[in-house]
């Protein structure tokens, strides 16, 4: 990018260093046409330099993403299903909420998508702290806390997606 | 080395019981003599307990996807594999050569296909010489039996694979825990069950086969296996379209590595090697021709070919020159221009039509929702619709929670090949939100990743039951931070507590390790082991009925008609109808012809006269339909009409959807539209 800013020489600005006049024919047309009433400006124009970011701020936004796939997107933009299902009380004749799709196993509501993956996302980072824990030199008292955020990060996950997966197909025996 | 038996023994504790063999084996070996008389060295002791995870393993692998065979018989499922299974019999009754140049008039009458060069031929050929082979060593094997069992086959040689490329990419922990792993992941099983004759049960291993060696020829830089990587790569073209994630994820890997700043001799080597000659040898199949050079889906991978060049290129100039400001002008320079030229070359080839863009299948990859606006007949396909959460959820299970925990430890070690294990993860997790039916493209790699994560926790874990209280200097443990020097001296003083805290802990990970395993096997027999061919329901009083309607129609076909007869149906039943009914049909599963496939929803969906002229064009005797009313089938033809509606009426605009429909709502009792009450079906 260097040799490009140096081209258009301003009409009052120095003639090549050499002395003589330039042989560049491109030179003699740019003087004349759109620098002879154009000043031009100096400045110190710089490519922004871009830097790679660390990994933890790529693994921060690809946490981020997975949490968007996990809860299902792009079922979300392409089926269009409610945030949340309805149905008629039988008795009462009120509105009740459903939160689970029944039907089909490929199938789910936005707001359900979105715990569920609340939930994996939950259960890794708890698992991510419990690393964080022995890796770091850290204080005793943020180590713990963090050992004991970490577990009950993990046990709280895996115990509500298995009563999700257990109340949408109610056959699950496991 | 020690401290490696332990997660190794550690995953041993998670194998379900059907492994009659352990427990026999110590008992023997107590017989004659015990571990302590042979005096085995540690190195021996723990090469014996990874070859015999290892074989444990193969055989789990194997037979955890039997269920169907046990329950029915041994017979091919689905609508696809009896394709895959009536060519495979005509390669082995005919030989190769007619094998390639098969011109087919059964199917597609009256168009007849190209099945030579319409085909990947990988499956079959594989299976041949695995037929062929048994028979020289005298086994007398029918075919059949070979394709149904060909998906567990090559699924166990696919978990030998994932410990290798476990072992290249973290250490051999994490080898065992993946082979493990992907020996039950429903995710696999689904499509790799006995009986799926499909191209994915071997494409997968192909798939996997041509990472590992390609990581394998970045890592060790050597032409040997770069040559490797590319053979493996052919296999793969030769099984199944979707080598294209192939040639797309390895040319953004080396982008990457060329981002980071990880240009090196080695990656210079292994990616020219496979690409020239994978590109070469991709060319031999007829199906896929000349696409690497003229298809827009190959473009990336010829741009970062040239990009390497352009790359080794200022490498060697650096070399050269001392001058560095010279040398960053020229860099600048150079850099511009060619992707300037390459710019321009892309926009001429795709302006003038010799680069074709990405197709429809492809495309809609990209941007979901292109299927849904102009592609109905991809739309339909229920493998083809976006994931919901709970499809994540039944084939994966805990491998959702270690798959982000596997990241972050990939992420602090990074390495190239752990960058390439992060890109396939990631890319392939995404493409398997667009696509059920990609979820198996994602198991291999969220399979890996969820196995460096339970190998690096398990091995935290035991260092910490290990941690004795010396001096701490032994930094024998994973990356050799200083911190952990001091961090180990800080926790000697709650000492006990953190060893009932790494025991309870370990305990957890056996206890989700099971759990998962109990899943997988629940998962693998209720809900992947039907043959679609035979389907089974509860009677009345709840008894277990079975009816084999498809197959007993098919041969009634068979042995009821004359044999140049001609049978209509919709598209889903061709491959059936060619392969056991053995007569002539109009659309198959291929759907190469969309017209032809409108001609037929076309005649399904008008008035009987109308319908009746259409069949007669098209020389048909006989119409099959599937109908599910009395049993309660539920994905029968009825269900299906408003597809066939919606792709006649994609192509011939007479057929206009709103016809059938009752205010907007699809009925079919006494309460439907005329039209509906007086077309064909």
């Amino acid at each position: 990018m260097a040799p490009k800013l140096e081209s258009p020489n301003p009409p009052h600005a120095d003639l090549p260093p050499s002395g003589i006049a330039s042989v560049d024919p491109l030179f003699h047309i740019l003087k004349v046409l759109p620098f002879a009433f154009l000043r031009l400006l100096r400045l110190h124009l710089k490519l922004p330099t871009l830097t790679l970011p660390s990994p933890m701020t790529v693994y921060a936004l690809v946490l981020l993403t997975y949490f968007m796939v996990v809860s299902g997107i792009v079922y979300n933009v392409i089926v269009e299903p409610p945030g949340i299902g309805s149905t008629q009380d039988p008795h009462t004749g009120s509105v009740r909420p459903i939160v689970f799709m029944p039907g089909r196993v490929n199938s789910q509501y936005i707001i359900k998508g979105l715990s569920s993956g609340f939930m994996f996302v939950l259960g890794s980072v708890g698992i991510v702290l419990m690393d964080l824990t022995l890796d770091r030199n850290r204080a005793k008292s943020v180590k713990t806390f963090f050992v004991i955020a970490g577990i009950s990060a993990v046990v709280l996950a895996y115990v509500m997606s298995m009563l999700f997966i257990r109340i949408k197909i109610p056959a699950y025996l496991s | 080395m020690v401290g490696k038996s332990e997660p190794i023994n550690g995953t041993a504790k998670s194998q379900p019981p059907p492994s009659p063999l352990s427990p026999k084996s110590p008992d023997l070996l107590s017989g004659y003599f015990s571990f302590k008389s042979l005096k085995l060295k540690t190195k021996q002791q723990e090469l014996l307990i990874r070859v015999s995870i290892l074989c444990l393993v193969y055989i789990l692998a194997f037979v955890t996807r039997l269920f169907s065979v046990l329950r029915y018989e041994s017979m091919i499922h689905e609508f696809d594999p009896y394709f895959n299974y009536r060519t495979t019999l005509f390669l082995t009754e005919k030989g190769f050569y007619e094998f390639w140049n098969w011109f087919d008039s059964e199917s597609w009458y009256p168009l007849g296909r190209i099945i030579g060069g319409t085909l990947y031929p990988g499956l079959m050929v594989t299976a041949a010489l695995l037929y062929w082979g048994l028979r020289f060593l005298r086994f007398a094997v029918h075919i059949r039996e070979v394709c149904v069992l060909t998906a567990p086959f090559f699924a166990s040689n696919t978990t030998i694979l994932a410990y290798f490329f476990g072992k290249e990419i973290w250490d051999t922990g994490a080898g065992l825990v993946a082979a493990a792993l992907i020996a039950i992941c429903p995710g696999y099983i689904s499509r790799s069950v006995a009986g799926s004759y499909d191209n994915e049960g071997v494409a997968i291993f192909a798939l996997l086969l041509t990472f590992y060696l390609f990581v394998k020829a970045v890592n060790t830089g050597s032409l040997s296996w770069g040559l490797a990587s590319a053979f493996g790569y052919f296999y793969m073209v030769s099984a199944w379209g979707g080598y294209v994630f192939i040639i797309n994820l390895v040319p953004l890997y080396v982008l990457v590595l060329l981002i980071t700043g990880r240009y090196s001799m080695r990656l210079y080597v292994a990616y020219n090697c496979m690409y020239i000659l994978g590109m070469l040898l991709a060319m031999q199949i007829r199906f896929v021709g000349f696409q690497h050079v003229q298809s827009g889906e190959h473009m990336a991978a010829m741009g970062v070919f040239f990009l390497m060049q352009v790359f080794y290129l200022l490498d060697w100039l650096k070399h050269l020159l001392s001058d560095t400001k010279l040398f960053q002008a020229f860099l600048r320079m150079t850099v511009t221009s060619a992707v300037g030229v390459g710019a321009v070359a892309l926009g001429v080839g795709t302006a003038s039509g010799y680069i074709s863009p990405w197709t429809g299948r492809f495309y809609s990859l990209l941007d979901p929702t292109y299927a849904k606006d102009h592609i109905p007949i991809i739309a339909s396909v229920s493998e083809h619709q976006p994931t919901a959460w709970s499809s994540f959820m039944f084939d994966f299970q805990i491998l959702l929670f270690l798959f982000p925990a596997g990241l972050y430890f990939c992420f602090k070690r990074l390495s190239d090949a752990t960058i390439f294990i992060v890109m396939y993860g990631l890319t392939s997790m995404y493409f398997a939100g667009v696509m059920v039916r990609l979820i198996l493209v994602a198991t291999p790699a969220v399979c890996l990743i969820s196995a460096i994560a339970v190998s690096a926790t398990i091995k935290n874990l035991t260092l910490l039951l290990r941690a004795k209280t010396k001096a701490p200097q032994s930094a024998s443990g994973k990356g050799g931070s200083s911190g952990k020097a001091a961090s180990k001296g800080s926790l000697d003083q709650s000492q006990p507590f953190q060893k009932n805290g790494a025991i309870a802990l370990l305990f957890g990970a056996f206890y989700l390790l099971s759990k998962y395993v109990t899943h997988c096997t629940w998962v693998t027999s209720e809900a992947y082991s039907s043959p679609s061919i035979v389907l089974a329901a509860r009677g009345a009083h709840g008894n277990r009925v079975i009816f084999d309607d498809y197959r007993e129609a098919y041969f009634w076909l068979r042995q009821n008609t004359p044999p140049d007869a001609k049978v209509m149906s919709w598209w889903d039943y061709g491959y059936q109808i060619t392969a056991m009914g053995n007569r002539t049909v109009i659309v198959d599963n291929n759907t190469w012809n969309n017209t032809h496939i409108a001609t037929v929803g076309r005649a399904m969906s008008s008035y009987e006269d109308e319908a009746y002229e259409i069949m007669r064009s098209l020389d048909v005797d006989y119409v099959l339909v599937v109908f599910g009313g009395v049993t309660g089938y539920s994905s029968d033809d009825i269900n299906k009409f408003l597809w066939m509606v919606r792709i006649g009426g994609g192509v011939f605009p007479v057929i206009k959807e709103p016809d059938y429909l009752v205010n907007g709502e699809y009925r079919v009792d006494k309460g439907a539209a005329p039209k509906m009450l007086n077309c064909l079906m």
